[in-house]
């Protein structure tokens, strides 16, 4: 009996009992992400907190960097070309996401339909988007050029007179980019678009057209309000990436002509890369960092109040 | 009880922690996150003690030296290892690859102090060897030297000299008529005469604005530089600016003359060079101004090859015997911190024996970058020789000014200034500016 309650004992010693059980059940998940964690930690955060320090230096790649307080964001709101690369960026973001939006859902609407070339489509429009933007830059540039084939086909069918210097004329360089930005990622919007129309429940439709709703009624009151999900997800990304935008702009036209379609990422590159000032050049990035989290932020919160479940 | 039952676990859990750790950063060193400090130089891929000598340079130098690096692998047995880059590409990488202890024995550096990456900016920080003794210091000409030299040392070795020339279709100026210019006013008639034959008279390919630089350096050359050497003291003193100095006003009358007067290209802003370079290779237009380190590729676009053009040195006033041509010499200096200074010397060394610098300057079509007895076998740059000789040179402006935000500042707003946006003394005004910033 000794022996037995002995026994029992230990063998209540040796248990670490439901809890601890429980504990150390749930501790594995956590371990098995340190080693992510730590890699996204060295690779991501400490460049990223190191490189944000520098925004309050002078340092400029040579000597050792010095503090200087604030005067790098000073200097940003007097410096003339940030600011105008600011409202670039600003133009080239609300531009694009609208009409990249609305190109994309109407893109999206033709071709969720029973059309036997749908397949093709859907891959033709979608292909730009899967080619890296430096190439799409090199591309549209040659097409833009005054003697390149977007003038020579304007002027086969007889609009010559609609002919352009689509990069090298200030007034219109900045849309001919946005142009090529949409016509880049429109593709992308519809396929989310797309995938949206599948969860569109086709009872619901049904039911709407025997409540006697025609196409344009079931469009507004049925199917666009439960794309909603989708549209927040297109616009956020389509915002997010307009106002990172760099590649494009510098392959096609560098910033120019003059400074007509430069935006934040051009300026910070150039003052970086170009000029050496790398304390600045972060300072630049940090500002771009925090107006790309107030858009999103304010985007997500505001489409999110139309979701509705089907 | 409970106590002996605890220092067992937290023993294994700090022994786990411990073989994790090491687990991580063996793999991180795999992957080659982790310097594991076990590379002492003495394998056969690194520097030293095995002889390589590591080299970032341009395009260009890449092709030039190419046989140049095989004739010094097979003499001394060393070798030496090139890595290239577009000039921009370079510059923008050089920064950051000094910086972090990972640039090249030899680079190439700008000349004076136009770029981060200047042979000024970067031997004013002690980032370039010194290279003073060299037996080649005696054979720099004294334009180059002044961009070679820092505070009395010379840091840097020109490899080749550029000019910046007018290339012109010889078979269309030949069907207009069209004498070669040798003054303003035969260069006004000679685009006169050239658009009413329904040829564009200059190709301005302006997109990005390194063309535009070529035309501020070239008339600079003549109406500047020519007339008060001395002008360079003068704005570092403040004594003058762009646009209190009646010469760097002309300079840019002059691009605007050309420009009112509907010679340049069509829609100018909008094309590349590349296409700028072809149009006059098609006798679409008649002439481009560029440096002669661009002549192969135009060449390239001909079908005649070389024969189909010819250059002339780009007039700026109506005396002939006083146009200078504005030529720049192409530096490679030795890292500070190289891991095979003496091979980098030695390479250097090798590169200015006159027979290899001929062979350079003829492989690449370009002049000698040292002052050297050398007979060229291309005479692409003949019509300019005689003033090569005479020394009526001068360098590119730009080298001599404190940073190089004063010309990206000249190519941006120069394109707005083409445009109409903004004046001449605007222009000039915005480039007094980036220069009162001073040294970068």
């Amino acid at each position: 009996m000794t022996t037995v309650l002995d026994r029992a004992t230990a063998s209540r010693a040796d248990d670490p009992g439901p809890r601890r059980r429980r504990g150390r059940r749930a501790v594995v998940p956590y371990a098995l992400i340190v080693p992510a964690l730590l890699f996204y930690a060295v690779v991501v955060l400490y460049p990223t907190v190191a490189g944000g320090v520098y925004a309050f230096t002078d340092w400029n790649g040579r000597r050792a960097a010095t503090f200087v307080g604030l005067d790098n964001f000073v200097q940003l709101g007097t410096d003339p070309a940030p600011r105008s690369a600011l409202a670039n960026t600003l133009l080239i973001a609300v531009s694009t996401t609208l009409l990249q939006t609305l190109l994309g859902l109407a893109l999206a609407l033709a071709l969720h339909t029973s059309l036997v070339s749908r397949n093709v489509l859907r891959t033709l429009f979608f292909a730009p988007a899967l080619l890296p933007p430096v190439i799409i830059g090199f591309l549209w540039q040659y097409v833009l050029t005054p003697s390149g084939p977007m003038n020579d086909a304007l002027s086969a069918v007889g609009l010559g007179a609609l002919t352009q210097n689509w990069l090298g004329d200030p007034s219109i360089a900045l849309a001919s980019v946005i142009g090529v930005i949409i016509w880049q990622n429109a593709g992308l919007t519809m396929v989310i678009y797309l995938a949206g129309l599948q969860g569109v429940p086709e009872e619901l439709l049904e039911a709407a057209a025997i409540d006697g709703a025609g196409r344009w009624q079931r469009l507004r009151r049925v199917t666009l309000p439960l794309l909603v999900p989708a549209t927040t997800i297109a616009m956020s990304l389509t915002l997010i990436g307009s106002l990172k935008l760099f590649d494009q702009v510098y392959v096609m036209t560098g910033g120019g002509p003059g400074y007509a379609t430069e935006t934040l990422s051009v300026v910070m590159y150039k003052e970086a890369f170009v000029s050496g000032r790398y304390g600045y050049s972060t300072a630049i990035a940090l500002v771009l960092t925090m107006i790309v989290f107030a858009f999103a932020f304010v985007q997500l919160r505001g489409l999110r109040r139309f979701e509705v479940d089907a | 009880m409970s106590k002996h039952s605890e220092n067992p676990t937290r023993g294994t859990r700090t022994a786990r922690t411990a073989a994790a750790t090491l687990v991580l950063a063996t793999t991180l060193a795999g992957c080659g996150f982790v310097n594991t400090g076990g590379g002492d130089g003495s394998d056969g891929g690194t520097n030293g003690t095995s002889g390589t000598v590591t080299a970032y340079v341009n395009t260009e130098q890449s092709a030039g030296l190419a046989p140049l690096v095989e004739a010094f692998e097979q003499e001394t047995g060393s070798t030496v290892d090139v890595s290239s880059a577009t000039t921009d590409e370079l510059n923008q990488q050089l920064r950051v690859q000094l910086t972090s202890g990972t640039a090249a024995d030899l680079i190439r550096v700008s000349p004076g102090s136009s770029s981060p990456v200047a042979a000024g900016v970067l031997g004013r920080a002690d980032e370039l060897a010194d290279l003073s003794d060299a037996g080649w210091v005696a054979e720099l000409s004294e334009d180059t030297r002044s961009l070679a030299e820092v505070e009395g040392e010379v840091v840097a070795f020109p490899v080749s000299r550029n000019a910046i020339v007018m290339a012109y279709n010889r078979e269309v100026f030949e069907r207009a008529g069209v004498e070669v210019p040798t003054t303003w006013s035969e260069l006004l008639t000679a685009c006169e005469q050239l658009s009413a034959a329904g040829v564009t008279p200059i190709s301005t390919p302006f997109q990005g604005g390194i063309y535009l630089q070529f035309w501020v350096y070239a008339l600079a050359a003549t109406l500047v530089y020519a007339e008060n050497p001395e002008i360079d003291a003068q704005m570092a003193a403040g004594e003058t600016s762009f646009v209190s100095d009646a010469r760097w006003n002309e300079t840019f009358a002059r691009i605007a003359q050309l420009n009112d007067a509907g010679y340049f290209s069509d829609g100018m802003l909008g094309i590349p060079p590349d296409q700028g370079l072809q149009s006059v290779a098609t006798g679409e237009s008649a002439m481009v101004l560029l440096v002669s380190a661009g002549l192969p590729q135009l060449y390239g676009y001909a079908e005649g090859g070389e024969e189909a053009f010819d250059v002339f040195a780009l007039p700026a006033n109506e005396d002939a015997s006083s146009t200078h041509v504005a030529i720049a010499p192409d530096f490679l200096a030795v890292n500070a911190e190289a891991e095979n200074p003496e091979g980098a010397r030695a390479f250097l060394d090798f590169l200015a024996r006159p027979e290899n610098v001929e062979a350079y300057a003829d492989e690449m079509g370009v002049l000698p970058g040292l002052a050297v007895d050398a007979e060229l076998s291309s005479d692409a740059l003949e019509p300019i020789m005689p003033m090569f000789d005479s020394g009526r040179t001068a360098g590119y402006a730009n080298y001599l000014w404190p940073n190089g935000d004063v010309q990206q500042t000249m190519l941006q707003s120069g394109q707005e200034w083409l445009d109409g946006t903004i004046d001449t003394p605007a222009l000039l005004e915005q480039m007094d500016a980036e220069y009162a910033r001073g040294t970068s």
